[in-house]
């Protein structure tokens, strides 16, 4: 019984980015923009909250709540380029944020070099962050089928077009769509570099913000459902070294696990014909006029 | 994908740098480049060999040094050509996996000198050198031993290569001879660098009942684990001891300048050329300064766990002595050159099979191959010989 207790608060600390960075896609992905960016919005997260709750590494010359603003700031910015590319340019959204994904890491990484190397004492407690992301996703489930304004992020997702007709503002949606994905993966990455570290190094979002992308379509674009997704992957990342050298399974399995499942649920999804759960016009720029 | 970026960026600061080089005073400086696995803030491997780098620059003026970071294993050779287009005498490839490129990269380059670390395979223009902890390791084991109340010792290990077996069991066989109840429990994470890996895989040994934790990832999150939760913990390749100085009790801290100033002296002055290097083989210990022992420079071990390791006792040859005393002992012995060796027969593997006889020590090139684990170690290890 402690055994499950201690694995799934390890789950739900691992599980925490996770749930944060994926309820940021699944919002700006259902009203129809994709961002592969989310490990490089993760990574200038991590940075800015870092910069500013460490100061000038005297204690209290920087702020952890400012941190947080700084990083969910720098994601959203980074988010609203994408955003600029993809809705107003019309490029091809995998491409953009691919390319934001390395600019992000890159940039990240330039910028963080004078902070490597340094803790960071009094970081916040793990909790708020958990249990605030697991209200939140609860508020966007409601929000999204239950009120007027997140049937109309929906709407812009699955018929632009017929939305427009309607007179909202497709575009102007979409913006606030990727903005809000964008600074909860820099909220995400705050919570690396403040809480579950602390403290900054190049590179260290390891594949966080890819596992985040994946999560989307594991868990159908459902809020809901990405609580247990995010808490379900932080189980099998934390379980491949609890059970390491206990079973005969070898240790490289449990590793791979979390994406071997990706892919089993998407090849049933397939197969079903239920990759009908993404929204309609996920990933296609809406060009006025055009159908 | 992350170090396409990173190559791109460094390759554009290297043809800033370059030409910056030749518009400045052509004083025919000797050019040492580096090729490092992670990038240089790890706070590990690679940021001590970066620190090693410019040590060197600052001790010999006639030296100018490049690098290039976040390289990944296999990939070395693109690298290697690019830092010979831009004017690279010596070359310095500093992972394991960096191996087969660099022999591949020595025939290539015959002006070259090249110096390969971790590894065995060299060539005429490619030297091996290596500063190895087993040593340290094995002190730092008498001291985990003697600390731990739950009899289990956490060991966060990277992979199951032969360094790795060596510096686990030597750990383990100074654990075991300060507290022959004790065990090292050991969890792989294969990679070299994945702070988040580190974090569960700490946990998870902490909640296995580890009250002890050493880790030989390259970041300080091991260090800041073991703080979060009070255990006592130990710096891993570099000084660790800000991270948590109530837990860091000691470490093995890396001096590579030492081997960079000694091996680019002697290319300078010509002993070294790209002839006669078949033979160059630097494995540098305590003895040559090239590693320390503790939790920060010059602080074998932290204050504040020096009581505890003077009432913990021993048994060394019949008597009885504290086991402060017999790592301090034994430090200083290793240190002017000693004849004590960790890796001393008799020594069993842990499934009973005599791997060291009687008397006799293990040689480097045992030391370099060696795919048993010492008795003690707990947990899945690959590669490891029924026989």
């Amino acid at each position: 019984m402690d055994e499950l207790i201690s694995a799934l608060l390890r789950a739900l600390a691992f599980g925490t980015p996770l749930l944060l960075a994926s309820l940021g896609a699944v919002i700006n992905e259902r009203a129809g923009v994709v961002n592969l960016g989310v490990e490089g919005m993760m990574a200038l997260g991590a940075l800015a909250g870092f910069a500013v709750a460490y100061g000038d590494g005297s204690p209290g010359s920087g702020s952890v709540w400012l941190g947080i603003l700084a990083a969910m700031a720098a994601g959203g910015l980074a988010a609203l380029l994408h955003a600029f590319v993809t809705i107003t340019l019309r490029a091809n959204q995998f491409v953009s944020g691919l390319s934001l994904s390395l600019l992000g890491l890159g940039v990240a990484g330039l910028l963080g070099k004078k902070y490597e190397g340094f803790p960071l004492f009094g970081q916040p407690n793990q909790w708020p962050f958990t249990i605030g992301a697991i209200v939140l996703a609860l508020l966007l489930a409601f929000w999204l089928t239950s009120t007027r304004a997140g049937l109309t992020l929906r709407s812009v997702g699955e018929n632009p077009a017929a939305a427009d007709v309607l007179g909202l503002n497709v575009n102007l949606i979409r913006y606030g769509a990727v903005a809000f994905g964008g600074a909860m993966a820099g909220l995400a990455g705050a919570y690396l570099s403040l809480v579950y570290r602390p403290s900054w190094t190049d590179g260290m979002t390891a594949g966080l913000g890819w596992i985040a992308v994946a999560l989307v379509i594991f868990v159908g674009w459902n809020p809901l459902r990405a609580i247990f997704g995010s808490v379900f992957f932080g189980l099998l990342y934390y379980l491949q070294f609890r059970l390491q050298g206990k079973t005969f399974i070898p240790t490289e399995f449990f590793g791979a696990m979390p994406y071997l499942l990706v892919i089993v649920v998407l090849a049933f999804a397939g197969l079903r014909g239920q990759q009908g759960a993404a929204p309609e016009a996920l990933g296609r720029p809406y060009n006025r006029g055009e159908r | 994908m992350k170090n396409t970026t990173k190559k791109l960026l460094t390759a554009a600061l290297a043809l800033t740098a370059a030409a910056a080089t030749q518009a400045g005073a052509q004083d025919a400086k000797l050019k040492a480049c580096f090729i490092y696995v992670g990038p240089t803030g790890d706070i590990g491997w690679s940021y001590a060999h970066d620190q090693g780098r410019k040590a060197a620059e600052k001790a010999l003026p006639w030296l100018e040094t490049q690098y290039v970071e976040s390289v990944p294993e296999g990939q070395a050779l693109p690298a290697i050509d690019r830092l010979a287009k831009n004017g690279c005498k010596v070359i310095f490839t500093t992972s394991f996996g960096y191996m087969d490129d660099t022999v591949a990269a020595a025939k290539k380059y015959p002006d070259i000198i090249f110096a390969h670390n971790a590894g065995f395979k060299r060539a005429p223009n490619l030297a091996t050198y290596m500063a190895d902890f087993y040593q340290v390791y094995y002190l730092n084991g008498l001291v985990a031993g003697a600390l731990t109340k739950s009899g289990k010792v956490g060991f966060v290990g990277t992979y199951p290569i032969p360094e790795l077996k060596r510096h686990l069991s030597a750990f383990a066989l100074g654990v075991k001879a300060a507290n022959p109840k004790a065990t090292v429990n050991v969890k792989w994470i294969n990679s070299w660098f994945d702070p988040a890996k580190t974090r569960e895989a700490s946990e998870a040994l902490i909640s296995e009942g580890a009250d002890v934790l050493s880790s030989a990832e390259d970041s300080a999150t091991g260090v800041q684990t073991a703080g979060a939760k009070n255990i006592t913990t130990f710096s891993h390749y570099n000084p660790m001891l800000r991270f948590s100085p109530g837990n860091v009790v000691s470490g093995h801290i890396v001096h590579w300048d030492k081997i960079y100033i000694d091996f680019l002296t002697k290319v300078h002055n010509g002993t070294y050329t790209n002839k006669n290097l078949a033979n160059v083989d630097y494995w540098w210990l305590l003895s040559k300064g090239a590693v320390e022992m503790g939790a920060d420079m010059g602080m074998p071990i932290n204050a504040k766990f020096v009581p505890q390791l003077k009432a913990a006792k021993m048994t060394v040859g019949g008597k009885t002595v504290s086991v402060y005393d017999r790592v301090m002992a034994l430090e200083a012995e290793m240190s002017k050159g000693g004849k004590f060796d960790p890796f001393t027969g008799p020594i069993k593997d842990r499934n009973g099979v005599l791997r060291v006889p009687a008397g006799k020590t293990m040689s480097i090139a045992d030391l370099n191959s060696m795919s048993w684990v010492a008795p003690g170690v707990v947990g899945q290890v690959a590669d490891e010989p029924k026989k």
